[in-house]
């Protein structure tokens, strides 16, 4: 059970990097990128659990760090990640929530962890950063981690009940 | 209670593992003991991606085509136009190009200033949120591609390589922070140096000489670097969209439009630097008199 649920993740995790940098980053979309390596740590949190949640956000963000065309300081995003798939899975660990608790909460995330990389790569003196950029950054990311948690995380709830079903006795 | 203890543990190594990466990179200005981890990653995921383009980028095209079927017809009449006073320019451009070809040949210059060009397939983005403009491209060093060379596309400069694996590399280009080129005008032959903003429509160019003349619409090329490596001269980067002025500065600022539009690059060029192959002669004195 526990290999499968290991390999799930990690087939996760790898597919939402690809898809992240590989189909959506390269279209121009208004104020940012669509997040859907945090949404998919969201998710997985929301399933799993807050260790699941911070051991997925980890390997996403390390993942997002390295990949290429990867630039930044490596550890940011894993950071990042790490804390909130900690604090999204600790703040309700029951996948059983209405999905418009799990879609504002996505959404709250989208936008903090835009905040949370720009604070960080401020403080680290990343001459990268522009302030000016990063509201409507927070808004645009906010409101695209609402529309993909409304797919990713039934998609990953129901994904994880086929592959590990003895992880959610009924 | 002993969930929550062990969960904090667990969540106490993740951060300090991040943390530990981040410091270890920032440490290591280029290189570093992460570079493996970095050069393992490009091997592995790099091939990934250009699997995924293969698989979207047909989707992708189609999406774009329909969408722009409406202004079509605008966009040819435009062209054409454009075209028409190309043609103009052209034939006044004859004349210098003669004048150059004479002056080379007399250099005892190698006449074909002519670069190679590796075509390439971008198949990944920096999201917006890390602020980094870049690009991973379908070519590495198998196809002969290496750390710093310059990449181009129809438009003009679009940035150099930063790092390369062994069939994907990485481009930074111009428009990023923390890009910097060095310069010429076209027209008077002033140096300055082009750096990016973050923003992908907005470059600024340094001039050395605060007196330097500079108009509207002037075009920026490339100034070259030491052996063509990262970039080759010539290229064309922006046009001169306003001067700041700024008394009491010992530099002028023109801010740039770059010719290569970043934010829809799909085929790009890497320049593969031919090296001169023919020494440059020296001209001997006049004899006699």
């Amino acid at each position: 059970m526990i290999l499968r649920r290991t390999l799930l993740l990690a087939t996760l995790v790898l597919l939402a990097v690809l898809i992240e940098v590989s189909v959506l980053a390269p279209f121009p979309w208004w104020g940012a990128t669509p997040p859907l390596g945090l949404v998919t740590v969201a998710a997985v949190a929301y399933v799993y659990g807050a260790v699941t949640g911070a051991s997925v956000g980890f390997a996403m963000g390390l993942l997002l760090d390295l990949a290429p065309p990867a630039e930044g300081t490596i550890g940011i995003t894993a950071l990042v990640l790490t804390l909130f798939g900690y604090a999204l899975g600790r703040v309700f660990g029951s996948d059983e929530r209405p999905w418009l608790v799990t879609t504002g909460l996505t959404a709250a995330a989208g936008g903090l962890a835009v905040l949370a990389g720009a604070a960080l790569g401020g403080l680290l003196g990343d001459p990268r950063v522009r302030w000016d950029e990063v509201p409507s950054m927070v808004v645009a990311a906010a409101v695209y981690a609402g529309v993909l948690s409304l797919v990713v995380v039934p998609f990953v709830r129901g994904i994880s009940r086929r592959v590990v079903p003895e992880a959610f006795p009924r | 209670m002993k969930d929550v203890r062990r969960a904090r543990l667990i969540l106490a190594i993740l951060v300090l593992t991040s943390i530990t990466f981040i410091v270890l990179d920032l440490r290591a200005a280029s290189g570093g003991p992460l570079q493996p981890l970095r050069s393992a990653a490009a091997a592995v995921i790099g091939p990934l991606e250009r699997g995924v383009t293969t698989v979207v980028s047909p989707i992708g095209n189609l999406i774009d085509s329909v969408s722009q079927l409406g202004d079509q017809s605008e966009r040819i009449a435009e062209l054409e136009a454009e075209n028409e006073r190309l043609r103009v320019e052209l034939d006044t451009l004859a004349v210098d190009v003669a004048r150059v070809a004479e002056l080379e040949a007399l250099l005892g210059l190698a006449a074909d200033t002519a670069v190679d060009i590796v075509p390439a397939q971008v198949i990944a983005v920096g999201p917006a949120q890390g602020f980094a403009w870049t690009l991973a491209i379908d070519v590495g060093s198998l196809d002969g591609i290496d750390v710093g060379m310059s990449v181009i596309n129809g438009g003009g400069l679009l940035g150099r390589t930063v790092a390369v694996g062994p069939d994907t590399a990485t481009v930074l280009l111009t428009v990023d922070a923390t890009s910097t080129v060095g310069g010429r005008l076209a027209g008077s032959s002033q140096i300055g140096i082009v750096s990016g903003t973050g923003r992908q429509d907005l470059l600024t160019m340094q001039l050395l000489d605060p007196l330097a003349a500079i108009s509207i619409g002037d075009v920026v090329v490339t100034f070259g670097s030491q052996g063509g490596r990262p970039f080759v001269p010539g290229i064309p980067i922006g046009t001169v969209e306003s001067v700041t002025g700024t008394p009491g500065q010992l530099t002028r600022v023109a801010n740039l439009i770059p010719y290569a539009d970043a934010s829809t690059v799909d085929l790009v060029g890497v320049v593969v630097a031919a090296p001169r192959t023919e020494p440059r002669g020296v001209i001997p004195a006049p004899a006699g008199e």
